[in-house]
């Protein structure tokens, strides 16, 4: 008699790997007691004996002995076989049909274990959670299988990447820089390059030395690429409908300057997906030769300042040819106006003065506020009666804005008004850097700022002594 | 008598039995979301050139406010770490709450500081500033000190807000060490805003523990030594990789961890800043911010960050580990009982309907409901009434659950980051998943009590959180 705690425990091992079999006889006082009982080979013999030739048959026995080994270790379907081929023996054992009848129920079902722990509740719930339990150990140990491989996987990619870059390095360089192999491309390229795999670390390396080439060598090398006809696979991967191979086809092909995609390219301007659009601007502003930013004029969706970021990035490292940004200053599409303010900014492109001048009344807060900001960073001082004449009507951040263009362009004309802000004005920042403007005024700034010092108004020292201190601004 | 008996136990065993489904449906559901999420992310962001932005003229500013209570050992390490931060346009504001030891004189003496006429405004209150300090070298002047009067860490985070100059705040614990790239990685979401707000992002915090650490940078990571921060390991993926980014997803994010968020200043400021009223003052501000866009009708998004950003030291003893909890529970039930009428309002959204639902019931509740349903099962034992069977079979399922779910969070950690290179790492960290249900989480459940009795107390305090400092970066020998 197995003890209560040991029989626990066996029955969750029987659980958790479905692969133990209990032995052990149930409870006494199970209610279920009657419904499955318990034999053992013994008790049969004497009804195999019965119905069977009392001579002892090895064969026989042997199949028994096989067949009750698979039983009692789980293996349910090679104890069926056994017991089959026995039953072709002794077709009148009770003791097989009994051993079929019972793996019959085990394998079909879970019954012999809900019977055997007399849960007392709906077999569909025990069977949910025997399932649920059986599920969660088996991807625990796919998963663990899967990190194990996976390691040893990854490592060997990263290995052969390694050491397809230093070969494809190699026999690049030599291709381009050297004298001898002017029009013939390198066999050994051709050879190596037959795999997708190959091909895509190829690109990859082509791509990061195109980034540090010009002239010569940059159209040496995009001959190689369509030599090896590898536009095809970026062409091929600009129509995909994965988006993360779209972008990548889109980046393959601005850099080796191709246009053949460029109709693609235009359709995901207007993409739901932002990385898509973001990339197809990018390639664009690299593709479309006659007119690099023509995109900004047909896109709809907000153009973030990340993307105007990545723009402005692009034009900088790729030496682009800077467009006049005053042309996007009426878009109805409110960041492309903000992005050509910045890039007015930017490129320090004073002659959109006049169209800045009506923006100073558009009805969008943070246009005006930008407006503001790049009169200052222009210095354009004609503005600055428009300035003062704004002000009053304006939200805090444009009052702040304004103020700081001021700063800029310091002129006497305007003293009394910034007088005026120090002395009306409660908010700090409004103070700070219209005491800052003052300040910039030079010797006439400096001689107001000292008589406001003198003053008994307590905060104007502290004002004037915070903009005074050069370590902190 | 009896048939009222049953009755309790009918309830109370379908009640728990009911809770526990929702709960592990919950888990797998956030597990799922996350994982689309977690490779949409990784996708995206392996075309980004963060580099490349470094020196853009466009970036928004960022003020980065760490307060520092008694951190003499590690204070001068740690400023010159966010100094050497990767981001053009940032300034470093290190709050001096009023520390007992020499933080504040090892900063002097480190930065060559002096006292400047600095003019700024209460716009948040907080405890008296006593003066704010430069350094006299310009190859710090991105480095500003206040040295104010003690007020606990909202207090100093408020302090900072007042003195800071820039768009953005980036709220970090000075003692965390933060990855070179972080910021550009936080402010990108705020530089993608279109029509929705961005008012905050937050990212993964990684456990500092046994990492070999040189001049406030991880040289080397590694998987903590001891049991206690090990098994947080695992505690941290889970919550960060397969909880925290689903609720980015869904917007639905009720918390930004205090060891690093960045947010609208001046939407802080109009929220009146961190309350010193709470111990959990990260999930508090992020709950009232989220509000107060809610109550402005403003669309608004959190945005959460798969990248580990910032390594802190967790717990390594029972003691403060308990401490933590005890804290980390209070603040909790400090944040969901002052916002109670979010609960379920449909004005709030998803946060309404499904977040604070979700951190009532899972986060505050669970962890009682637990207690309870345990303390009922042991009067049953003493009874004899246990279906032993089917309490195993029970056993049996949440066992294989967690460990199952921590696999998971092994795999997620596996297939994004990579961080632990050894295999032996990775099956130390399965080991731990297997012994955290029996060892582990008992605590926090017991912790999680007492959080619950002391905030009925009305204990309000921190309790001190003794660190066992940092491993120092052994060079390899030659």
């Amino acid at each position: 008699m197995i003890s209560e705690k040991r029989k626990y425990l066996l029955g969750i091992l029987y659980l958790t790997f479905g692969l133990i079999q209990i032995q052990a006889k149930p409870p006494i006082d199970s209610p279920r007691n009657d419904t499955l009982q318990y034999y053992s080979r013994d008790a049969f013999v004497q009804s195999r004996d019965s119905s069977f030739s009392q001579t002892y048959n090895p064969e026989y026995e042997r199949l028994l002995d096989k067949a009750d080994r698979a039983f009692r270790i789980g293996l349910l379907k090679r104890a069926k076989k056994f017991y089959n081929q026995a039953a072709t023996i002794n077709p009148n054992s009770a003791y097989i049909h009994y051993r079929l009848r019972e793996i019959q129920n085990r394998i079909g079902n879970f019954n012999s274990f809900i019977l055997y722990f007399n849960f007392d509740k709906p077999d569909l719930l025990i069977r949910s959670l025997t399932f649920f339990i059986l599920f969660f150990v088996g991807s625990m140990l796919v998963i663990l299988l899967f990190i194990l491989f996976n390691r040893g996987r990854m490592e060997a990619i990263e290995q052969r990447k390694q050491i397809l870059r230093e070969q494809y390095q190699g026999l690049l360089v030599d291709y381009l820089f050297s004298a001898d192999s002017a029009n013939t491309i390198p066999v050994e390229i051709g050879k190596i390059a037959t795999s997708s795999f190959n091909r895509k670390i190829l690109i990859d390396q082509m791509i990061d030395l195109s980034i540090n080439l010009t002239g010569s060598a940059k159209k040496k090398l995009r001959e190689l690429f369509f030599a090896l006809k590898l536009d095809k696979d970026s062409i091929k991967k600009a129509y995909s409908f994965k988006w993360h191979l779209k972008i990548k086809g889109f980046r393959e092909l601005a850099f080796m300057d191709i246009t053949d995609a460029n109709e693609e390219i235009i359709k995901c301007l207007h993409r739901k997906n932002e990385i898509v659009r973001m990339e197809a601007q990018l390639a664009l502003v690299r593709l479309n030769h006659d007119d690099s930013f023509g995109f900004l004029d047909h896109l709809e969706k907000p153009f973030t300042l990340w993307e105007q970021l990545t723009v402005y990035e692009t034009i900088m490292f790729h030496k682009l040819p800077i467009p006049q940004f005053d042309r996007w200053l009426y878009s109805k599409n409110k960041t492309i106006v903000l992005f050509a303010l910045r890039m007015i900014d930017v490129f320090k492109q004073r002659e959109a003065y006049p169209t800045l001048f009506w923006l100073l009344v558009n009805e969008d807060a943070e246009i005006r506020n930008m407006t503001i900001h790049n009169i200052g960073n222009l210095k354009i001082k004609e503005a600055l009666p428009h300035l003062k004449r704004l002000y009053k009507n304006e939200i805090y951040l444009n009052y702040l804005a304004i103020v700081q263009a001021i700063a800029k362009m310091p002129d006497e004309s305007i003293l009394n008004f910034l007088k005026l802000v120090i002395d009306k004005e409660e908010d700090v920042q409004l103070q700070i850097e219209a005491a800052i403007a003052i300040n910039n005024m030079g010797s006439l700034g400096k001689l107001t700022l000292q008589k406001l010092m003198d003053s008994d108004y307590k905060n104007y020292q502290i004002i004037i002594k915070h903009v005074l201190d050069k370590r902190i601004n | 008598m009896n048939i009222v008996f049953e009755v309790i136990q009918f309830v109370v065993n379908h009640f728990i039995f009911l809770l526990t489904i929702l709960l592990f449906t919950a888990y797998v559901l956030l597990a799922i979301v996350s994982a689309i999420a977690l490779q949409r992310y990784l996708r995206k962001n392996s075309y980004v050139d963060y580099n490349s932005i470094i020196l853009a003229p466009l970036t928004p500013s960022i003020s980065i406010i760490a307060p520092a209570f008694n951190e003499e050992i590690t204070i001068v390490d740690n400023i010159r770490a966010l100094l050497s931060l990767y981001y053009n346009n940032f300034e470093v504001i290190v709050v001096n709450d009023g520390s007992k030891d020499s933080t504040f004189q090892k900063i002097m003496d480190a930065y060559h500081l002096e006292k400047v006429n600095y003019f700024f405004d209460y716009r948040i209150p907080c405890e008296r500033i006593r003066g704010v300090y430069k350094s006299k070298n310009r190859s710090f002047k991105k480095l500003t000190v206040i040295d104010k009067i003690n007020g606990g860490k909202s207090d100093a985070l408020n302090a900072g807000i007042n003195i800071s100059k820039n768009q953005l705040i980036c709220s970090i614990d000075v003692d965390s060490i933060m990855e070179p790239d972080a910021l550009l990685k936080m402010v990108k979401p705020f530089m993608e805003e279109t029509d929705r707000k961005v008012i905050g992002t937050g990212g993964v915090i990684r456990i500092a523990n046994s990492c070999e650490i040189e001049g406030g940078q991880i040289k080397n990571i590694r998987l903590p030594k001891k049991f206690l921060p090990r098994v947080q390991v695992l505690e941290y993926t889970r919550a960060f990789l397969m909880s925290r980014m689903a609720w980015g997803k869904l917007n639905g994010l009720l918390i930004i961890s205090g060891a690093l968020g960045m947010f609208d200043k001046e939407i802080v400021i109009k929220c009146g800043g961190y309350s010193i009223a709470t111990v959990g003052e990260d999930m508090e501000l992020v709950v009232r911010m989220r509000r107060y866009m809610a109550d402005q009708k403003i669309d608004y998004s959190l945005v959460y960050i798969p990248d580990p950003l910032v390594w802190t030291e967790v717990p390594s003893t029972l003691k403060v580990l308990g401490r933590q909890r005890n804290r980390w529970t209070r603040g909790t039930v400090e944040t969901l009982v002052r916002h109670k009428n979010m609960l379920f309002n449909p004005k709030y959204g998803i946060l309404g309907i499904l977040s604070y639902p979700y951190w009532m019931l899972f986060e505050w509740l669970a962890p009682i409901i637990e207690f309870i349903g345990l303390v009922y099962f042991i009067v049953l034992a003493i009874f004899g009434q246990p279906n032993w069977s089917f309490f195993f079979l029970l056993l049996a399922f949440v066992y294989t659950f967690a460990i199952s779910m921590s696999t998971w969070a092994v795999l997620f950690e596996e297939m994004t980051f990579h961080r632990y290179k050894q295999k032996r790492e990775v099956f130390k960290l399965v080991i731990a998943g297997f012994l955290e249900p029996i060892f582990f989480h008992p605590l926090t459940v017991y912790w999680s009590i007492r959080g619950n009795i002391d905030y009925l107390r009305g204990i309000r305090s921190w309790g001190k959180m003794d660190r066992e400092g940092f491993q120092t970066y052994k060079k390899p020998k030659k």
